[in-house]
């Protein structure tokens, strides 16, 4: 039952629907300067920090990693057409493996997905907007009148891969983002705290 | 000639700096060691707030933390952030324990020696016996208030995450007033150490993660 289950597409029920994929662009976070107490809870390890994202002249966005007392993990940015550059990652944790999870994963929470090929969908309850990506689909889950943002999915074919919560926005940035990995433990839980 | 114009441009330049901070080099360390060790045999406690810098210097802004310290003869430190998020670091001779908002964790010192090292130079500093440690080398200078010690990592774990780590102390007291930690990639960590109580009377409690 167990195996049926995780091996049936989680998206048969979506019907294509003639909305407007642009409709998500009102939910990508305005990181102008904000900064998050963040936990990360990697298979056995658990980290904690400051991660600041912010954004610079040439409309890049940065996001820095630190622990508290201002050990720097990592350093990332996104061009505003999304191509990322790493400026900086601990030695140790300076794998292709785990610098692709984290571009991918940070690209979700930025929301500046490519609509080009883009198309929307619906089932019962909410409503999706669909880019194709190398290996599935980014769901974008909205509710029906596209006005509020549900949860992000990177997903296979069948089933998500990654699921991405951003909530309670103000001044145009979720006060709490969360990223599940589906398949292995790795979550990182973001809560907006004050910058001095 | 334009090389000797540049050489006098560097050396006037080089001046103005020295005059601005108004630090002279000091050339002996033998004494200030000497100072340093007997302050810190007569320090038993430290009790103080502490303000953090974060510099991003790519970013050109910083991030600021504020928090308590106490320290407690031999190696018993707390610190404890209260702003912007709680995090507790808390060191009792080899046991190291951290806090944040969410867990609890025991920090295996052996397993990173990068963070065995700092917690080292932490204490070393607050001791007073980080002129001792040979992980560095160190140049001294000082100004009417403040001894300048500039520790320059000689280990590579250290290099490949520390330019410089730069400490201020307090003439008065032999106490350490700040700690700039200057990274590799530009960017510095700044610990300003205010309103500082010695010796105290800190209870060993205080040293327990709670």
């Amino acid at each position: 039952m167990v195996l049926l289950s995780s091996c049936s597409n989680r998206y048969k029920y979506l019907q294509t629907t003639q909305g407007d994929a642009r409709c998500i662009e009102k939910f990508r976070p305005r990181f102008t300067s904000a900064l998050y107490s963040t936990q990360v809870d990697i298979l056995k390890h658990h980290l904690s920090g400051l991660l600041f994202f912010k954004q610079m002249p040439d409309s890049s966005t940065r996001v820095v990693f630190a622990n508290e007392m201002g050990f720097k993990f990592f350093d990332f940015e996104f061009s505003k057409d999304g191509k990322f550059t790493k400026h900086y990652l601990l030695d140790k944790m300076d794998k292709p493996a785990v610098v692709k999870t984290l571009e991918q994963d940070f690209a979700l929470v930025l929301l500046n997905p490519d609509l080009r090929q883009a198309h929307t969908a619906a089932d019962n309850e909410y409503g999706y907007v669909v880019v194709p990506t190398a290996k599935g689909n980014n769901y974008y889950i909205t509710g029906k009148d596209c006005n509020s943002l549900v949860r992000i999915e990177k997903s296979s074919r069948r089933r998500p891969a990654v699921t991405v919560w951003m909530q309670s926005y103000t001044n145009g940035t979720p006060d709490t983002i969360r990223i599940k990995h589906e398949h292995f433990k790795f979550n990182i839980s973001l809560q907006k705290v004050v910058k001095q | 000639m334009y090389k000797w114009l540049l050489l006098l441009v560097c050396i006037m330049g080089s001046i103005a700096v020295k005059a601005q901070s108004g630090f002279k080099p000091v050339a002996d360390l033998g004494p200030l060691k000497q100072q340093f060790a007997k302050a810190a045999q007569q320090t038993q406690s430290i009790q103080c707030d502490f303000v953090q810098e974060k510099n991003l210097s790519m970013l050109s802004d910083k991030i600021t933390s504020k928090g308590k310290f106490w320290f407690k003869k031999d190696n018993k430190v707390r610190m404890e952030y209260l702003q912007p998020s709680y995090y507790l670091l808390v060191i009792n001779g080899k046991d190291i324990r951290i806090k944040d908002a969410q867990k609890e964790n025991k920090v295996s010192g052996k397993s990173n020696k990068l963070f065995e090292q700092i917690n080292k130079i932490t204490v070393d500093c607050v001791r007073g016996t980080v002129l001792e440690n040979a992980d560095f080398r160190t140049k001294a200078s000082e100004n009417a208030q403040f001894y300048r010690l500039e520790l320059e990592p000689v280990n590579k774990v250290m290099k490949d995450y520390f330019n410089s780590i730069i400490l201020l102390v307090d003439k008065t007291d032999y106490s350490v007033s700040k700690i700039t930690m200057g990274e590799a990639s530009g960017d510095d960590t700044t610990i300003s150490f205010l309103h500082k109580q010695l010796n105290v009377n800190i209870p060993d409690a205080v040293f327990s993660v709670k």
